[in-house]
């Protein structure tokens, strides 16, 4: 099989994923209990105004008349105004989603940069002190609960210590590169936070299956060619082991970019695009809700066509028109 | 490694994309000149929502509210006894039963330099009657006919009938609007007035010039505000913050990034911040009142002596000790709370919690026990679990109950999901809020008349009935009252709604930042226009 027709298949096979997504997003939505009128309005109400803004939300139409219009929409790239805020949702999304992929990007680099080498050493001296530290460090970061350590960091850094901001992406009334360091200031925390709660599962995968790795003949036989360990190690070991750390990170990435840090950005009051679902949903906002699903469908798709480019890369025995 | 370089590449382009939203600095030498400052302070106020919509005609959230206020007066105010005071209008009251008016204060503008009007409020109740948008000021308007500027400062209402509490309502539910930005955008049903046309108009202290969506609102200092005293406001700028985590709003309140929080606390959270160096904590009277109503259009609920024994079997002194921390006070089992203090009855008594007399009224009622005492009775409860202090004592209620005899299901559910299952009456007692009654004969029309918006105990009294239609066109408040009374009392012994408390709220702010005027209710408290404007930071 060529390159381009393994391409045009993941291609069509991602817009089934996606169309697949759109349309159960669409159907779910509308079996939720509760009325977007009512949630968005005044409880008392007349039926008078109920009905009103039921015909401004088309929500009085037929399921099936709503759909084909969503689609045929959506197909024109308009993804329809926001219920609440009443602007395109396309503009509701781009105001939030740099803010998340800021906030996902550099915990995900420092996740990476800390979990691989913490992985490494660990499997390196397997059994010994450090590793037991090292296990128990990871496997408490993975039991932290968000809002928990995004509170106590916040009371230590932020009141106590006074090091770091109190919640904000940064501080109203700066400009230029004041503005870019109070950025980089108001994203430390969350930033930590997130790597706390995923290092543990970056250090965990590296460390087990290097130590795999490390049992296998080809290891053996470079140990035996007399190749340095640490060249075992990190050049050969290591570039096996990183197979499921790619798959971990390209779940991590269509975990968090849309709505897995909702509970960061809450604590923190960072304007993301999890925030941004969080409210959409206590207002019954659909066009909003069918917006960020569809783009979690998007991201979900790009992130696994690129996990698998990234598999060819690694291991030369994943290539494609292999089967 | 080649996932960690394309990982960074990706962390860069985000980094850089978000360059695209650094703000510009603003342009110097375009400054208002020449007025006196009274002082360049910034009070920066937390809140826990976003704006959803910026046309106080339409908006309903408390962020809405309390932003918009700062830009759009109201008619009238609240004082803390519960009565209604001047804001925009100095005067107010009918020539006859047909006809209300307002006599506006003089001298107010709009900050792009046009005078407020008798127009403008004209305008804006007649706009609103013709548009009907889904805010709260069009429910006033039932009784509404027509608004006619006679004069510059003076507008007369027509009503369709008589209604003696139209003309407060309407002023103080009301804001009022500038003709010349609302009428051109045509409905101001589906105006959105988010400022994109050139930035927003205000008559009231401040004019919002920027907002950071998700951050903050900040709203610039409006020179003349002859409303307050100096005629000039205090703080230079007002900055609303947004803190979805009212755990967070706190931290930032004692780490001084914020001044006030908004909002009012957790009854949890009162004690400990009335304890920390820098804050104060100042409690805020209540406006409304926590309530069960028995759906009477279930057979069993419709017996009066089975809506007694639910409310005999409920521990309102514990519920009000321990979930609320004692921050809440008796209603006396009434619908009129005592900071109404024209018009509160204190001879009307608290239901007594005595499970054995509810089991009397049971057993008088013709129900029997079963071999386990209990009687077959079972009652669905509904709450909103975004609501934590219903929620916990849905459940004091529910061992009550069952001290009784009686089995409750508690049903907690979603906000969104509990104001369906509210407004299609899909429920046995129902357990919420209802946050402002500041006007009982139209609070009592509301929720207890056939068909009234909110009764969602479905009574139809014809004799409470005509009580309250009698209170809606009695003019003099000395015969308004008693009626009212019989009719609360009415309310109580039959219980058409159990009402279990009043919250007293607490709000905090800094201890250097004073000036503040309470108002009751969490949406006035201490950031209605006018605390706001007069409050000042000392060094």
């Amino acid at each position: 099989m060529s390159l381009w027709l393994f391409v045009l298949r993941r291609i069509g096979r991602g817009v089934a994923t996606i169309w697949f997504a759109v349309t159960v997003t669409f159907l779910m939505l509308r079996l939720l209990p509760g009325d977007p009128a009512l949630a968005i309005a005044s409880t008392n109400m007349t039926p008078e105004i109920r009905a009103e803004l039921l015909n401004q939300y088309g929500l009085d139409q037929s399921l099936p008349v709503q759909y084909v219009k969503y689609l045929g929409e959506l197909l024109q790239g308009n993804l329809g105004m926001s219920f609440s805020q009443n602007i395109p949702v396309g503009d509701a999304l781009m105001q939030q989603l740099p803010w998340t992929l800021l906030l996902v990007g550099v915990a995900l680099v420092v996740t990476v940069a800390i979990g691989i080498p913490l992985g490494v050493v660990a499997a390196s001296r397997a059994g010994g002190l450090l590793d037991r530290v090292v296990q128990v460090v990871a496997v408490t970061g993975q039991s932290l609960f968000v809002p928990s350590i995004g509170i106590l960091l916040l009371y230590v850094f932020g009141l106590q210590l006074g090091w770091f901001p109190i919640g904000g992406a940064y501080t109203a009334g700066t400009y230029g590169g004041e503005w870019y360091l109070s950025v980089l200031s108001h994203l430390v925390l969350p930033c930590l936070s997130l790597v706390l709660v995923q290092l543990g599962a970056y250090v965990l995968t590296v460390r087990s299956t290097l130590m795999e790795s490390l049992g296998e003949d080809y290891i053996v036989l470079a140990k035996a060619n007399g190749l340095p360990y640490r060249r075992v190690l990190w050049k050969h070991a290591l570039r096996n082991a990183l197979l499921p750390t790619t798959t971990l990170i390209g779940m991590q990435i269509c975990l968090y970019v849309v709505g897995g840090v909702i509970l960061i950005e809450t604590v923190y009051a960072y304007p993301g695009i999890g925030r941004g679902i969080y409210d959409a949903v206590t207002r019954l906002d659909f066009p909003v809700l069918q917006g960020a699903f569809l783009l979690l469908a998007g991201v979900v798709v790009v992130v696994n066509m690129i996990t698998d480019i990234v598999y060819g890369l690694l291991d030369p025995r994943v290539k494609v028109g292999s089967s | 490694m080649r996932s960690t370089r394309v990982i960074t590449a990706a962390a860069l382009s985000a980094a850089l994309a978000l360059g695209a939203c650094a703000p510009e600095a603003p342009q110097s030498g375009g400054g208002t000149g020449g007025g006196q400052e009274v002082t360049d302070a910034t009070l920066t106020i937390a809140t826990t929502t976003d704006v959803v919509n910026y046309n106080p005609l339409v908006g309903n959230s408390r962020s809405d509210y309390w932003i918009t206020n700062l830009m759009y007066p109201h008619l009238l105010s609240i004082g803390e006894d519960g009565e209604k005071e001047p804001e925009l209008a100095k005067e107010w009251g009918y020539v006859d039963d047909t006809t209300g008016f307002y006599e506006l204060e003089s001298g107010l503008t709009w900050s792009d330099g046009k005078p407020l009007t008798a127009k403008d409020v004209a305008y804006t109740l007649n706009a609103v009657k013709r548009d009907a948008p889904a805010g709260t000021l069009y429910g006033q308007l039932s009784n509404f006919d027509t608004a006619t500027a006679v004069s510059d400062t003076r507008v007369e209402v027509k009503l369709t009938k008589p209604d003696a509490s139209v003309i407060p309502e309407i002023g103080f539910w009301g804001n009022v609007v500038p003709q010349h930005v609302f009428e051109p955008a045509g409905s101001v049903a589906k105006f959105a007035n988010d400022g994109s046309d050139g930035g927003w108009v205000s008559a009231g202290p401040y004019v919002l010039t920027d907002v950071q969506r998700g951050q903050s609102y900040t709203l610039e200092r409006k020179d003349d505000y002859p409303l307050v005293e100096g005629g000039k406001p205090k703080a230079a700028k007002v900055v609303y913050r947004v803190f979805p985590d009212v755990n967070t709003e706190i931290l930032s309140l004692k780490n001084g990034d914020v001044d006030v929080i908004a909002n009012s606390l957790p009854p949890a959270q009162v004690k400990e911040l009335q304890n920390t160096e820098g804050v104060t904590v100042q409690e805020v009277p209540g406006l409304g009142y926590a309530h069960m109503t028995y759906n009477m259009t279930k057979p069993d609920l419709a017996k009066t002596d089975v809506r007694l024994a639910l409310a005999h079997a409920v521990d309102y002194e514990a519920i009000r000790r321990v979930v609320l921390q004692d921050q809440a006070v008796s209603t006396g089992s009434s619908p009129i709370m005592p900071v109404l203090k024209q018009y509160y009855d204190d001879s009307i008594k608290e239901y007594e919690h005595n499970p054995e007399k509810s089991r009397e009224l049971l057993d008088d009622a013709g129900y029997k026990a079963n071999s386990e005492d209990k009687y077959p009775l079972s009652f669905r409860l509904i709450y909103s679990l975004q609501d934590p202090v219903t929620t916990q004592w849905a459940t004091l209620v529910k061992d009550g109950a069952a001290e009784a005899g009686i089995t409750i299901e508690l049903q907690g559910l979603e906000r969104n999901a509990y104001l369906a299952k509210t407004d299609a009456g899909d429920f046995d007692i129902y357990a919420g809020n209802f946050a402002i009654m500041d006007d009982p004969a139209t609070n009592m029309s509301l929720t207890y008349l056939p068909g009234g918006a909110i009764n969602y105990s479905y009574v139809d009294d014809p004799e409470l009935t005509k009580l309250i239609q009698q209170a809606q066109v009695t003019f003099e408040r000395d015969e308004q009252v008693p009626i009212l009374q019989e009719a609360a009392k009415k309310v109580r012994d039959n219980v058409y709604d159990n009402v279990m408390y009043t919250q007293n709220l607490y709000v905090a702010h800094r201890s250097d930042w004073s000036g503040f005027t309470v108002k009751p209710s969490e949406l006035l408290s201490i950031v209605n226009p006018i605390s706001v404007a007069s409050a000042t930071k000392s060094e």
